[in-house]
């Protein structure tokens, strides 16, 4: 026991061993981030084409969302992972960065679809019947009426999918790329510190760190938008 | 020719749901300042037949015509600024204060400004006693209050004709009192009605045509005196025993 703690303040106080951490640290959340970016605005795509009415020009956009949420959650993500970078991305000097971020975000876009396609039909159906009665188009419905409630509706699930985005780019270290866990394993198999348990249980640290930020910042979102909805008057 | 007061005229109306038929042609012609009482017993295809009118429900077949001009996907969206609808459950935009329900539809479609909005929705607000609700959300109001609001959020738009789909149904006594006085008002002000209720009493008030609907047809119409007094129909008389 003393022995890991001795290791800790060890990694603590080693510049090299601190500055690979950050190093991966970064470049999971920027896998991330952008990740989130590229799903939600897909997601968004996606999800507005599921739950528009049907019609003839639609057929086909249709379909080929359903086939591409099918595709995308019936396979396993690392999968999804190794054919982006060694099929469709196996370009010379392609950066790296951008494969991960495309895979994750395309990834991400077939769940973030779900749940807004979920929270638009969430939306009780005469809450767009009122605006339809009030002689309103349809665009300005969505704008005013569907889109505000229905964002309420889904926050919770969306902060679930961002920390889901968040561990899942663990595996990026299967293509060689120097993450956060890729940094705990590269620290824990040197000679110097001889410890695989003190850099993983550190990572463990950023990784938990991060989302318990993150899930904060969701409840205090969710709880501000509930408040305005009880609340007699706006705030 | 059609007279200059016809507002609306439905001709062979039919609805089906898949395989089921709801309304299975329906003619029916409506005069400016008329107060139609639809009756019916549940499942009837009363609010369907209401919900047809401005297209919230698409008809199988048939025409509607609203002042001579027929009604199409096209021209439904202009049409509805001129129809106003009042629905069992409300449906106050729950995003949006009270004030906001009532100038949302007039200031997008540019039919009032602002000002003018604010101005008018604070003197209906006045006019049912419930000018300090304006800044408040509709979770926070009781249904009679909703339902007043919703009527006088459909009046913002200067409707032609107002179509009421079970207003009180999802009431407590007390509010349907508060509501049903506000739709008399409405009705005395030769507002142009359609309503679709449960409330035979008020229908016996208010009504200049009843009109009876069973498994989507008119069965019977007519002036209040002979509708309630003297029907010519089995399923009337039947009907009429049962609810007085």
């Amino acid at each position: 026991m003393t022995d890991f703690f001795t290791k800790l303040i060890e990694l603590f106080n080693t510049p090299e061993y601190m500055d690979s951490l950050l190093r991966g640290f970064l470049l999971t959340i920027e896998i991330s981030f952008f990740a989130i970016l590229v799903g939600f605005a897909l997601g968004t795509i996606i999800a507005l084409i599921e739950t528009a009415k049907p019609s003839k020009w639609l057929i086909i956009p249709k379909w080929l969302c359903h086939i591409y949420t099918t595709i995308i959650r019936g396979t396993p993500m690392a999968l999804q992972l190794f054919i982006m970078f060694f099929i469709i991305f196996a370009i010379r000097d392609f950066p790296e960065l951008i494969t991960a971020v495309l895979a994750f975000g395309f990834n991400s876009a077939a769940y973030t679809s779900e749940i807004i396609r979920g929270g638009i039909l969430s939306v009780d159906k005469g809450q767009k019947e009122a605006g339809l009665a009030l002689g309103l188009k349809n665009s300005t419905i969505f704008r005013k009426i569907i889109a505000p409630q229905a964002i309420k509706n889904i926050i919770p699930a969306l902060g679930n999918e961002i920390v889901t985005v968040i561990k899942e780019t663990a595996i990026v270290s299967m293509v060689g790329m120097y993450d956060l866990n890729m940094a705990a394993k590269d620290i824990g198999s040197g000679h110097n510190l001889a410890s695989y348990i003190v850099p993983m249980f550190t990572a463990a640290l950023f990784y938990l760190a991060t989302i318990y930020l993150i899930t904060f910042l969701v409840r205090r979102l969710e709880k501000r938008l509930r408040k305005s909805d009880n609340q007699e008057y706006a705030i | 020719m059609t007279d200059s007061s016809e507002v609306l005229r439905i001709h062979n109306l039919k609805k089906s749901f898949d395989k089921n038929k709801v309304l299975k042609g329906i003619d029916f012609t409506l005069f400016q300042g008329e107060k139609v009482v639809v009756l019916g017993p549940s499942g009837s295809g009363k609010s369907t037949f209401l919900r047809s009118i401005n297209r919230l429900e698409e008809p199988t077949a048939g025409e509607i015509y609203f002042r001579d001009e027929l009604l199409t996907d096209k021209n439904i969206v202009k049409a509805r600024q001129k129809i106003g609808m009042v629905f069992q459950h409300f449906n106050l935009i729950n995003n949006l204060t009270v004030l906001e329900n009532l100038t949302l539809a007039p200031v997008t479609l540019k039919i009032l400004t602002e000002p003018e909005a604010i101005k008018k929705a604070h003197e209906l607000l006045r006019h049912i006693g419930l000018s300090h609700k304006e800044h408040a959300y509709p979770s926070s109001l009781s249904g009679g209050e909703k339902q007043r609001i919703a009527i006088i959020r459909a009046m913002m738009m200067n409707p032609e004709i107002l179509l009421f789909d079970e207003p009180t149904s999802a009431l407590d006594p007390e509010a349907i009192g508060d509501v049903l006085s506000l739709i008399h008002e409405l009705a005395d002000r030769s507002m142009t009605i359609i309503i679709v209720t449960h409330e035979i009493n008020f229908a016996k008030e208010i009504a200049t045509r009843v009109i009876f609907i069973d498994s989507g047809k008119i069965i019977e119409e007519g002036p209040p005196s002979t509708f309630f007094t003297n029907p010519s129909t089995d399923r009337v008389k039947e009907f009429l025993r049962k609810v007085l």
